[in-house]
């Protein structure tokens, strides 16, 4: 793997054995995150995304009914090599994740403050309370929360989910992690909320210099964040290029239903939707990079 | 802190309410039991006048609103009247039974929570693996006997078989210890007997343990299934993505909340044990309110069923609101939910 990679994904395949067989999940999958960029892997539900975040976080490893092969480059280790204390070691320090819903995601009988200083002492098994508190209040002004003292002393169920997201973008930066895996963020809350945080998370992301993948169902989300996109279906990666190429220029049938299904404001009504076509399984498509 | 003051407040005051129904309903109770009490305090052999005179002094042949009113103020001045069963004041004999029980129950709960919750935490954290069916299999066969049951192979096992615990009674015969506060443990070390301690502890475990099993089973359950279905909430899993090890999320992430729907329910077994100490105290011969409830009502001594029952009912009610306050103190809802009040 090569040092300006923060993610390196090499013929990734999962399957699930289970008593009435084995279901095969991903099918031999490769994906590569720049050091700084951002990146999103589109599909709909069960087309595989999510466990490939799990993978790369490396919890699906512990799961004993998963069968993982290929290679999954993180912070210059290969996942599967690693034992699962190893791979625990890279959680919280060189990944982190965040989560579809900030109020669920924070657990409800600890303040942020109490949680904030589990997440630091990951960083910093040592670390002082007043640091500690010094740190969190900096990265709360950074996800522009200004009454840092309120929220800091506040349970999860005080706070609107807005204000959760930002918290949780802030959980997940303060460790300064190589690689941010963002699974659906944002999708419980309201349209507007949404959008605000993504932006937040764009630019903190963008000065943190922190590679991201980000995971979404919705291309319309993901437009505006990722610099490069992989759409998935069902299991393999069915088109890939920078996000403005894919936009401007779908070529694969997948991606242009896909991009088909973004419900528009100037009309139509709730837009056709094609079926499972044989067309969806036509081979791989990559766009050039013009920019390399 | 202050949140946890009001909710202790509010419940005080409920409790009083509560109280005062349960003093109407026992009241009642005791007029509606068929025969007439002075009959029944004078025996068979009483003529009719004594009867009469009898009636005039227990205010019989007045209206009940009024005889609730005599009942109430006696109460309230701790006199409960005097038992036909022992002839003496039942307040007497509730202080000196009540003591034996309270230290079974208060054992045999520290039993339940100390050992029952980290069952049920080491099974959750464990789920599906073998401690999580062993502690399963274990505890399922705890609930599935009453604890009267347990006692006794519990005696034949640890007195009888392998003589570690001895049979029956509070205290060694040899020892003798001047009743203070009728706590045996407390008794003993106010007398500076540290032998007496030893053998009021060594007595009191076997009967503690034989009243709490059950318990211990039900709450290792509970606090299984409540923790399980904490795991599968997403904060945990937001915890796992940390690297957080599996043992802190299991103490500090799952086990924590899923106490907040287990606790009440405990405490309402704790209060139980009250109930179910009575065939416990009679296979171990302990001289516990719960056995001298059921002599006086198998005696129908009516003051004393009074007494008796307004007694266990003040303990069950303070049982629920030491509960509610650890509710309270782990459940930030409840504390803010009172604070906005």
């Amino acid at each position: 793997m090569s040092a300006d990679l923060a993610l390196s994904i090499r013929n990734l395949a999962l399957s699930f054995k289970s008593w009435s067989g084995t279901s095969q999940v991903l099918h031999g999958i490769d994906l590569e995150i720049k050091r700084g960029e951002r990146v999103a892997l589109v599909g709909e539900s069960g087309s595989g995304k999510s466990v490939t975040a799990r993978i790369i976080l490396g919890t699906l490893h512990e799961l004993k009914s998963a069968r993982i092969s290929g290679e999954v480059w993180v912070a210059g280790r290969e996942m599967s090599s690693l034992s699962q204390s190893e791979r625990q070691a890279l959680r919280g320090t060189d990944i982190s994740m965040i989560f579809q819903d900030p109020t669920t995601a924070l657990n409800p009988v600890y303040t942020i403050r109490q949680q904030f200083h589990e997440v630091l002492m990951r960083g910093d098994p040592k670390i002082s309370l007043s640091t500690a508190e010094q740190r969190s209040a900096d990265i709360l002004r950074e996800v522009s929360i200004t009454d840092t003292e309120r929220v800091l002393e506040s349970y999860p169920f005080q706070l609107s989910g807005g204000m959760n997201q930002r918290v949780m973008i802030g959980m997940a930066l303060i460790n300064e992690p190589q690689l941010l895996l963002a699974d659906e963020p944002g999708t419980a809350l309201d349209v507007t909320v949404q959008a605000q945080t993504l932006r937040l998370m764009r630019d903190l992301v963008r000065q943190h210099g922190t590679s991201v993948l980000f995971i979404s169902h919705n291309l319309g989300v993901v437009r505006e964040f990722a610099d490069r996109i992989y759409v998935i279906y069902k299991g393999r990666i069915v088109e890939t290029g920078p996000a403005a190429s894919i936009f401007d220029d779908p070529r694969h049938a997948y991606t242009k239903a896909l991009l088909a299904a973004i419900p528009r404001l100037t009309g139509g009504g709730i837009p056709e939707i094609q079926e499972d076509s044989e067309a969806f399984f036509d081979p791989m498509v990559t766009h050039e990079d013009v920019s390399a | 802190m202050n949140s946890i003051l009001s909710v202790l407040a509010r419940r005080l005051a409920t409790t009083t309410l509560v109280l005062f129904g349960v003093s109407v309903l026992i009241f009642l109770i005791a007029r509606i039991i068929p025969g007439d009490p002075a009959r029944i305090a004078l025996g068979p052999r009483a003529t009719p006048e004594q009867v009469e005179r009898m009636r005039e002094t227990l205010h019989l042949n007045e209206p009940l609103v009024t005889q609730y009113f005599y009942f109430l103020s006696d109460l309230l001045r701790g006199d409960l009247g005097i038992s036909l069963y022992t002839n003496r004041p039942v307040m007497t004999d509730i202080a000196q039974f009540l003591p034996a029980t309270l230290e079974l129950v208060l054992l045999a709960g520290i039993f339940m929570v100390a050992i029952g919750l980290p069952l049920g935490a080491l099974a959750a954290r464990h789920r599906g693996g073998w401690p999580d069916n062993i502690i399963r299999v274990l505890t399922l066969m705890t609930v599935s006997a009453p604890s009267f049951v347990w006692a006794v192979i519990l005696v034949l096992l640890f007195s009888y078989y392998l003589p570690l615990f001895p049979i029956a009674g509070r205290i060694h015969e040899t020892i003798m210890i001047p009743p203070v506060t009728g706590f045996m443990l407390i008794d003993t070390i106010l007398a500076g007997s540290w032998d007496g301690f030893w053998s009021a502890l060594h007595h009191l475990i076997l009967p503690a343990f034989a009243l709490s099993l059950s318990g211990i089973g039900q709450a290792a359950r509970l606090t299984r299934s409540n923790m399980v279905e904490v795991y599968d909430q997403p904060y945990i899993e937001m915890a796992q993505s940390y690297g957080f090890p599996e043992d802190r999320i299991a103490r500090k992430y799952a086990f924590k909340p899923s106490l907040i729907p287990s606790l009440t329910i405990i405490g309402l077994d704790f209060a139980a044990l009250l109930g179910n100490a009575f065939l416990v105290e009679t296979i171990f011969a302990w001289p516990g309110i719960s056995r001298y409830g059921v002599g006086v009502i198998l005696q129908k001594d009516l003051n004393a069923i009074v007494g008796t029952v307004m007694i266990i009912s003040a303990t069950f009610l303070i049982a629920n609101i030491i509960v509610d306050l650890l509710v309270a103190y782990i459940n930030p809802r409840i504390r803010y939910a009172e604070r906005s009040k």
